[in-house]
């Protein structure tokens, strides 16, 4: 069997398991004696994993013919047509190299693994979830992928899994207690101080294939390949991930939990994307020297981006997959905040929205440094009237759009007019500023622009003004149509002077209030009207 | 309808019927299993409008019903005074009176923070196809047209397969990322887009269209669609630019050899 090398992608010098190799080693000593016991006493074909009959098998090649291999290839080995279009690509069956296992580093799966990643499928690769099959569709599926390695009729391949205890109750103090973990184990060499994947190891990290692979982004759950439960998250750091750098370690038990609960604190459960985002009037003046502190009081929205696979050019596995939005403004200006994780600052080369790309780029071109970071900002030139729009990609020649391009590698902004992709002119700024910062994985782009300019669009209070968004990575490679996109949303400006909540809900509250009172005492008075007349008359 | 739902709240309202509720709270039990049949009955889920509309109605009724005999009236309004007035219920009054004007308060509040719903608009999904496009230079007529290599389904199966085949290659090359690995629309960038990649396991997609209409759609996408189709807003890239005529053929015959479906035939229209 493939055993997968934990230290392979690590620095000499960073030797995490030191402490923990010996008994790692012990128990995989004790548990070759163990099943060396079993082969003695029982026949080897008991051991060996659940392999099916020969009917159950066909029924599983026949889905997947139809469902899997134009992913996984016909013969197992992931070079189906769809071999190039997905990174990760789709698995190679004949490595037996599993990512989502219960069982120790090396090993295969169990069943359970298996049909649990078939049902679920693996967030944001290719990988789809399988709704739709049933039970017995999916088990023999399993049957027929366990073909393409004869390791699993091994009698050595029966797996041994862990058992995930249920998770103890979530606390501040053990979250931090899970920080130190987080800090002796290093895991900050890849997944970074804050978690956002982009640890000093990070960009050098390529798995089993020799493709390059990314640390996860530990501040989204949401795309972790094997699900954000606490659960999964033990799971995960407990038998490591083959086929990838992402190790198994030898924690304590309770220093487990500590760290489990760490990483879960770090994302909130889902990405609650967006569809507008909302600027907050300011007061004072708005300038670049402000920085950040400019938005604190602005809600930031998330936008998902995906790959630009429209136009020639296209980008099959975009390095960045979702962008935060803050805006604010004030009489006279307007203000945006772009934040979004990237791996590493890529500030050398050339970036431009229209540098050509050719059609077919080279899977890992060396291009390294040829190309740096890049974010842009689109507007229509012109504030629809109504629901027409300029086509969402750089618009179209009866609609332009205005690009606010942030140029990270000369650390300028630039202004483009788009009249669709292939059609884009640099114009005048219009007094547009920029600045960008770079910190612990994360970009922060901010334009100051005036509201109201001699041409172009202006920002009008109470307004809906479409916005979309597009971001390049140099690291992949990323410039001209090749690129992470979204489509339109809408950035509102709410007016100047809003009324506060608090004068409605005094107003509203104050009212119900009134209304109340009068009819107890309306009530009460004719009551007692009607006992004294009774009275009167008794 | 969710038989589940239905039976729940058939089982309640019988349950009630035995315990001789009186009128007062009858009425209101009545209005609230409406609204929670509406709400959670009925599928797919019915738009808000239509179930304001249905319980403005249902509102109406009941308060007529209520009013008709004035019997429960007056039962009700001597339960609304009784409540009112006796010193038994001092308690619960002043409960009301401080909890009912924070609710409107904390609902005034809310709906006052919140920024307002961008504009909706809608958009035609199948508008008529135009009588004749130009791909790559041909004049190709959509209501001639036809797929070419449909007929060797019963002429040359074999070949008929080859070219499903291509159809296949060419899908999970181009089209998987954004229809899914199902066709169901579910693809690896799906959330991304708006409106979202068409279903085509769905009955009221390519089951109801002509594959000339296809035709006409992938060659052309979503920049390819009449204004009233929001042609600014669909992902569905124009193949003109990657594909060539038999490509989109065969993709054609694969969507509908992998579903299962049948196009429209050309008759049918007349
Ligand atoms: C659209 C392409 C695609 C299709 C169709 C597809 N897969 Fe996958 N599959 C992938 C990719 C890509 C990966 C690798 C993801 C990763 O490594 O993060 C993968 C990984 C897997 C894995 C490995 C899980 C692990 O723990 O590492 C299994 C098992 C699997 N697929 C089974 C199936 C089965 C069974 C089907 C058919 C029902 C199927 N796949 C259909 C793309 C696909
Ligand atoms: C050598 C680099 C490296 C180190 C050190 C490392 N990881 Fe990872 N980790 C990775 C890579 C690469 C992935 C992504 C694997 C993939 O996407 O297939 C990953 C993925 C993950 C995931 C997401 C799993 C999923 O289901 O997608 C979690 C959680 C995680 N790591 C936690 C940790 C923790 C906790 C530590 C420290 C105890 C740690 N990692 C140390 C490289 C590393
Ligand atoms: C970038 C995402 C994307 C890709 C890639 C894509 N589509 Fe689409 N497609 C869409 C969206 C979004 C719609 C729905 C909006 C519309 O009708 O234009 C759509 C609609 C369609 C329709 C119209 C269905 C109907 O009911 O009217 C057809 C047919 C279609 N796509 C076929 C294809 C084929 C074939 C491919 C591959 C060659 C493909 N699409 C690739 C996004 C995509």
């Amino acid at each position: 069997m493939k055993q997968f090398q934990r230290d392979r992608f690590l620095p000499v010098e960073n030797d995490l398991s030191a402490g923990a190799a010996p008994s790692c080693t012990a128990r995989k000593i004790r548990r070759s004696w163990f099943i060396w016991l079993l082969m003695t006493l029982v026949p080897a074909t008991l051991l060996a994993q659940q392999l099916g009959t020969e009917a159950q098998r066909e029924k599983g090649r026949q889905i997947y013919m139809k469902r899997c291999a134009q992913c996984h290839g016909e013969k197992g080995d992931g070079r189906g047509p769809a071999h190039d279009v997905f990174l990760p690509h789709p698995r190679d069956f004949t490595s037996g190299l599993f990512k989502i296992r219960t069982t120790p580093s090396g090993e295969l799966p169990t069943d359970e693994d298996l049909h649990r990643v078939i049902r679920k499928g693996m967030p944001y690769t290719g990988m789809p979830a399988w709704p739709s099959l049933s039970d017995d569709d999916i088990t023999n599926l399993i049957y027929f992928i366990k073909t393409f390695n004869e390791d699993f009729a091994s009698p050595y391949a029966q797996p041994t899994p862990i058992k995930i205890p249920e998770p103890p109750a979530f606390t501040q103090e053990s979250v931090e207690r899970g920080r130190k973990v987080y800090e002796a184990n290093r895991c900050y060499d890849c997944h970074g101080n804050q978690g956002r994947g982009d640890g000093k190891s990070a960009p050098t990290l390529t798995d089993e294939w020799g493709d390059p692979i990314r640390p996860a982004d530990l501040t989204k759950r949401w795309t972790f390949r094997g699900g954000g439960t606490r659960k999964d998250i033990y799971r995960t750091f407990t038998t490591g991930m083959n086929g990838t750098p992402m190790p198994s370690y030898e924690i304590p038990e309770n220093e487990r939990w500590d760290l489990v609960n760490y990483v879960y604190s770090l994302s909130r459960d889902d990405p609650n994307y967006a569809t507008m985002v909302s600027a907050v009037y300011v007061p004072d003046s708005i300038s670049l020297a402000a920085g950040r502190d400019l938005f604190a009081g602005a809600p930031p929205a998330l936008f998902p981006v995906v790959g630009q696979v429209i136009e020639p050019g296209r980008e099959f596995y975009p390095g960045v997959n979702a962008i935060e939005v803050r805006a604010v403004y004030n009489a006279s200006k307007i203000a945006l905040l772009l934040t979004w994780h990237d791996m590493v600052a890529d500030r050398a080369g050339s970036c431009g929205p229209g540098l050509p790309v050719p059609r077919f780029d080279p899977q890992h071109p060396d291009t390294a440094g040829r190309f740096c970071d890049a974010v842009a900002v689109q507007f229509p030139s012109e504030m629809p009237s109504g629901q027409v729009k300029p086509y969402f990609l750089f618009g179209d020649s009866r609609h332009p759009v205005d690009l606010w391009f942030a140029d990270l590698g000369k650390n300028t902004p630039r202004l483009f007019e788009g009249k669709g992709s292939g059609n884009l002119s640099e114009t005048d700024k219009y007094g547009l500023e920029m600045a960008a910062s770079y910190n612990e994985g994360e970009w922060a782009v901010i334009f100051v622009r005036d509201r109201q300019v001699s041409k172009g669009l202006s920002f009008q209070p109470n307004s809906f003004v479409p916005i979309a968004f597009s971001v390049w990575d140099g690291f992949n490679h990323e410039r001209g149509n090749k690129r992470g996109i979204t489509s339109w949303y809408y950035l509102y400006l709410p007016p100047m002077n809003q009324p506060s909540p608090v004068a409605a809900m005094a107003k509203y509250g104050a009212l119900t209030l009134v209304v109340e009172l009068v009819l107890i005492v309306v009530v009460r008075t004719r009551y007692r009207e009607e006992a004294l007349e009774s009275r009167g008359q008794a | 309808m969710k038989p589940l739902v239905v039976l729940i709240l058939a089982l309640v309202l019988l349950g009630l019927r035995f315990l001789r509720l009186s009128r007062v709270l009858w009425v209101p039990v009545w209005w609230l299993a409406s609204y929670v049949f509406l709400v959670y009955g009925i599928e797919p889920p019915l738009p808000r409008s239509i179930i304001l509309m249905f319980m403005g109605i249902i509102t109406l009724s009941l308060l007529a019903y209520f009013s008709v005999d004035s019997q429960t009236l007056s039962a009700a309004w001597g339960a609304i005074v009784r409540f009112v007035t006796d010193r038994r219920y001092t308690i619960p009054l002043a409960m009301v009176v401080v909890a009912l004007p924070a609710a409107v308060g904390w609902v005034a509040y809310r709906n006052a923070s919140k920024a307002p719903n961008p504009p909706l608009f809608g958009r035609t999904i199948h508008p008529p196809p135009p009588i004749e496009i130009t791909f790559k230079g041909k004049k190709i007529n959509l209501t001639e047209a036809d797929n070419p290599f449909r007929a060797l389904e019963k002429s040359d199966p074999d070949k008929f397969r080859q070219h499903v085949a291509r159809g296949r290659v060419i899908y999970f090359q181009n089209c998987v990322f954004c229809h899914g690995d199902n066709l169901n629309g579910e693809g690896l960038f799906a959330h991304g887009f708006d409106p979202l990649p068409a279903n085509f396991a769905d009955p009221t997609t390519i089951a109801m269209l002509q594959e000339s209409y296809l035709f006409w759609r992938i060659a052309k996408g979503g920049p390819g669609l009449p204004e009233e189709s929001a042609p600014w807003a669909s992902a569905m890239p124009a193949w003109e630019k990657f594909l060539s005529e038999e490509d989109i053929w065969d993709v054609i015959l694969f969507l509908y050899d992998y579903t299962g479906y049948r196009p429209r035939a050309k008759e049918s229209l007349e």
